[in-house]
C-alpha cells in the first residue's frame, strides 16, 4: 500500500515536472515536429533521384528480380556505357555547352544594358516599359512562335534572293535564338533584366556624378562603374541563363530542330536506343530493363548541372532573392 | 509641379535639355531591347491575333510564302467543335493550373515558414529544395515519368477518390493526378520557396513581439499578421507559377501546340487560334490571381475573445507573483 502511494506519488511528481516543463518541452516537440515535416518533404523531393540513380546501377537480373527495391544486388555501369554511346555523349554535350554558354552571354549582355537604363535614368515612358518588360514574362511563348517562324523563314528568302544562294539556312541553325537572345527575348529574359535592375539600382549615384565630373560619357560609366561593380550579378545571370537554356527545349526544337544538345538527345533517347542496341531493347521484353539505360542515361544528361549548382549553389539561391520583386 | 511652375525660364531650359539628353542616352542603352520586344514580342502578339481568323496555307509562289484568306472565327468553331482533342487538353490543362498552382503556393508557403526558423542544416535543406530548379526539363521529366520515378504511390483505389469519380470524374482525376506526382508539385516549388523566404524575413520582428505581448496565438499571428504581410510575395508567386506549370511536358496544350506547329500542313491559322485560347486563359488565370491576392490590405488588430483575454489577465497575475529565476525557466 504504501509503495502503492509512493508510486502514486511519483507519478503525481512527473506530472507537475512535466507541466512546470510544458514550454520546454513543447519547443522541443515543435522542434522536432519541423525537423521530421523537413526530412519528409525531402525525401519526396529526391524521391526521383534516389529512384533513377538506383536504377541506373541495376544489372538485368537486378531489375527483373521482386525483392530488390533500392539497393541493387550488383552494381553495374553497362547501363551508363550504352546510354553513353545512345548519347553520343561528348558531341551532345560540346554542343550542349557551346549553345547554352552564347546564348547566356547574349543574355547577359542584353539584360545589363536593360536593367542600367531602367536603374540609371529617369526617360519618357519608363513606367510603361517596365510594366511591358513584366507582361513579356507572363504572356506564353507559343502565341508569338509562329509568327516569329515566319518572318526568319521569309528573312532566310531574302538572304537567299540577296546573296543568290539557296544554301543559306537560318532555320535549322543556332542564328535565330541567338538574334531573340541578343535582343532581349530569350528564355526568362525578364528576371535577369529584373536580377540586373535591382542591383544596379543599389549602385549610389555619387559614383556616377563623380565620374561624369571626370569627363566620362554614359558608356564608360556603364563600363567603368556600374560592370566593374555587378562581377558577381554577372555570374548570377550567366548561371541562371546558361541552365534555363539547357534545359530548354520547345523553342529550340521549332529553330534548330536536328540539334544535338545533351537534353534534346535524353528527349529522342527511345528511338536512338532503338537503333543503336535493337538487341538489347528486346532482351527479356521486360519495359523495366530499358528504364535501366533511361535512367542512366538521365542521370548522365544531369551531371553537368549537378556539378554547376553545387559549385555555384550560393549563387543561385542569392540571385533569386536580388531579383527583389518580392519587395515592391 | 508647383515648384517647377517657379523655375525660370533658362532653368526651366536647361532642366528640358538635361532630361532629353537622359532620355536620349537611356533608349540608347534600351534599343536593343526595344527592337527585341517590338518585332519578337509585341508585334508577334497582334500578328498571331490576326492570323487566327485566317487560313493560312504555305505556298512558295505568294509574297510572304504563305497564302492568307479572311475566314472569320471559322479557326475557333474548328478548335473547340472540330479538333477532338483541343477542348479535353484544354479542360486537363485548367484542371492542372487550378490544382497545382493552390497546392504549389500552400506547400512553398509552408517550407518557407518552415525554413525562415532557427534550425540546422538549413542551408542544406535549401540547397535541396533548389535543386529542381537547375535540373527541372521538360525531357527529364518525361524520363523520369516513363520510368515511374515520379508516383510515389498508386491511389486510385483510395476511397476518397472513388467517392469523388462518382460526382466529377475530371475533378477526381486531375486530384489523383496531383497527389499521384506529388513529387511534381513539389519540384516547381523552387523558386517560390525562396520568395516566401525572402518576403518573411522583410515582417518586422517586432510586430510579432506586440502580438505576443498583447497574448495572440501562433495561429492569430500567421493570419493576422503573417498572411497579410505576405500577400504581394503570394501574388508574385502564384503569377511565377501559373506561367512556369504552362511551360512544362505535364500541360498537354503545350505538346498539341508544338505538334501543331510542326506540321505547318495542318493549317498555322489554327494553330494560332489554339494559342490565342491557351493565352487567354493564362491571362485570366494571372487576372483571377491578381483578384484575390492584388488587394493589399493592412496588419489586422489581434482581436482577443473574452476568455483569452481573462486567460491572459491571470497569466499576467500569475507572473507577476512569481520569482524573477522561475520566469527565466519557463521562458
Amino acid at each position: 500500500m504504501a509503495k502503492l502511494k509512493a508510486l502514486y506519488q511519483k507519478v503525481v511528481d512527473f506530472g507537475k515536472l512535466i507541466i512546470r516543463k510544458r514550454r520546454v518541452i513543447e519547443r522541443y516537440a515543435a522542434q522536432i515536429l519541423v525537423y521530421a515535416l523537413l526530412i519528409t518533404v525531402s525525401y519526396v523531393f529526391l524521391f526521383p533521384l534516389i529512384k533513377m540513380i538506383s536504377l541506373s546501377f541495376m544489372s538485368q537480373t537486378d531489375l527483373i528480380d521482386p525483392e530488390i527495391d533500392y539497393i541493387p544486388k550488383d552494381f553495374t555501369f553497362s547501363n551508363f556505357r550504352v546510354s553513353f554511346i545512345v548519347l553520343d555523349a561528348w558531341n551532345s554535350l560540346w554542343n550542349s555547352f557551346w549553345f547554352s554558354g552564347l546564348l547566356a552571354v547574349s543574355q547577359v549582355i542584353v539584360s545589363a544594358l536593360t536593367g542600367f537604363a531602367f536603374a540609371r535614368y529617369n526617360f519618357k515612358f519608363k513606367r510603361l516599359l517596365f510594366i511591358l518588360i513584366l507582361i513579356s514574362f507572363i504572356i506564353p511563348v507559343p502565341v508569338m512562335l509562329i509568327p516569329r517562324l515566319m518572318m526568319f523563314g521569309n528573312l532566310q528568302d531574302f538572304f537567299r534572293d540577296f546573296f543568290a544562294n539557296p544554301d543559306i539556312r537560318l532555320i535549322g541553325t543556332p542564328t535565330p535564338q541567338i538574334i531573340m537572345a541578343f535582343l532581349g527575348q530569350g528564355v526568362n529574359s525578364a528576371i535577369l533584366i529584373l536580377i540586373f535592375f535591382n542591383f544596379f539600382r543599389m549602385i549610389p549615384t555619387v559614383l556616377y556624378e563623380a565620374a561624369k565630373i571626370d569627363g566620362a560619357n554614359a558608356f564608360q560609366q556603364f563600363w567603368h562603374i556600374t560592370i566593374k561593380i555587378s562581377l558577381s550579378t554577372i555570374v548570377v545571370v550567366f548561371l541562371f541563363s546558361f541552365v534555363w537554356n539547357w534545359n530548354e527545349t520547345y523553342i529550340t526544337g521549332l529553330f534548330y530542330k536536328d540539334f544535338q544538345s545533351l537534353t534534346a538527345q535524353l528527349g529522342r533517347f527511345d528511338n536512338g536506343f532503338r537503333s543503336a542496341a535493337p538487341d538489347s531493347a528486346n532482351q527479356g521484353g521486360e519495359a523495366r530493363v530499358t528504364e535501366a539505360y533511361k535512367m542512366a542515361a538521365t542521370l548522365l544528361s544531369m551531371i553537368p548541372l549537378f556539378v554547376i549548382y553545387f559549385i555555384a549553389q550560393k549563387q543561385f539561391v542569392e540571385g533569386i532573392e536580388q531579383t527583389g520583386i518580392t519587395g515592391e | 509641379m508647383a515648384r517647377k511652375r517657379k523655375l525660370s525660364d533658362k532653368a526651366l531650359m536647361k532642366q528640358l535639355q538635361r532630361s532629353t539628353h537622359q532620355n536620349l542616352q537611356a533608349f540608347l542603352f534600351l534599343i536593343p531591347w526595344l527592337i527585341g520586344f517590338t518585332i519578337f514580342s509585341l508585334v508577334p502578339f497582334i500578328l498571331t491575333f490576326v492570323l487566327s481568323f485566317q487560313n493560312v496555307t504555305v505556298d512558295y509562289t505568294a509574297p510572304f510564302g504563305y497564302n492568307f484568306e479572311p475566314i472569320g472565327f471559322a479557326n475557333y468553331a474548328v478548335a473547340f467543335f472540330g479538333n477532338e482533342y483541343f477542348v479535353p487538353n484544354l479542360i486537363s490543362f485548367i484542371m492542372l493550373e487550378l490544382t497545382y498552382v493552390p497546392a504549389i503556393m500552400i506547400i512553398s508557403f509552408i517550407i518557407g515558414i518552415l525554413l525562415n526558423r532557427d534550425i540546422k542544416f538549413r542551408s542544406g535543406f535549401r540547397t535541396i529544395f533548389f535543386l529542381p530548379v537547375i535540373v527541372l526539363s521538360s525531357t527529364v521529366l518525361d524520363q523520369l515519368y516513363s520510368a515511374g520515378g515520379i508516383t510515389l504511390s498508386d491511389f486510385s483505389g483510395n476511397i476518397v477518390f472513388s467517392t469523388v469519380m462518382q460526382y466529377s470524374e475530371r475533378t477526381a482525376e486531375a486530384l489523383l493526378s496531383l497527389f499521384e506526382n506529388f513529387t511534381m508539385v513539389l519540384w516547381f516549388t523552387g523558386i517560390p520557396v525562396i520568395l516566401f523566404i525572402n518576403g518573411l524575413q522583410k515582417i518586422n520582428v517586432q510586430l510579432y513581439e506586440a502580438a505576443k505581448i498583447d497574448g495572440a496565438t501562433t495561429w492569430q499571428i500567421l493570419w493576422k499578421i503573417t498572411v497579410p504581410i505576405i500577400k504581394p510575395t503570394a501574388l508574385i508567386v502564384s503569377i511565377f507559377t501559373i506561367v512556369q506549370i504552362g511551360m512544362f511536358n505535364v500541360n498537354p496544350l503545350l505538346v498539341q501546340i508544338r505538334d501543331a506547329m510542326y506540321n505547318s500542313a495542318a493549317g498555322l491559322g489554327l494553330t494560332s487560334a489554339y494559342t490565342w485560347v491557351y493565352t487567354l486563359v493564362v491571362l485570366a488565370f494571372v487576372g483571377i490571381a491578381m483578384f484575390l491576392l492584388g488587394r493589399s490590405d493592412k496588419v489586422k488588430n489581434v482581436k482577443l475573445t473574452s476568455i483569452q483575454r481573462r486567460q491572459f489577465e491571470m497569466l499576467k497575475a500569475r507572473r507577476d507573483q512569481t520569482t524573477e529565476s522561475e520566469v527565466v525557466a519557463n521562458g
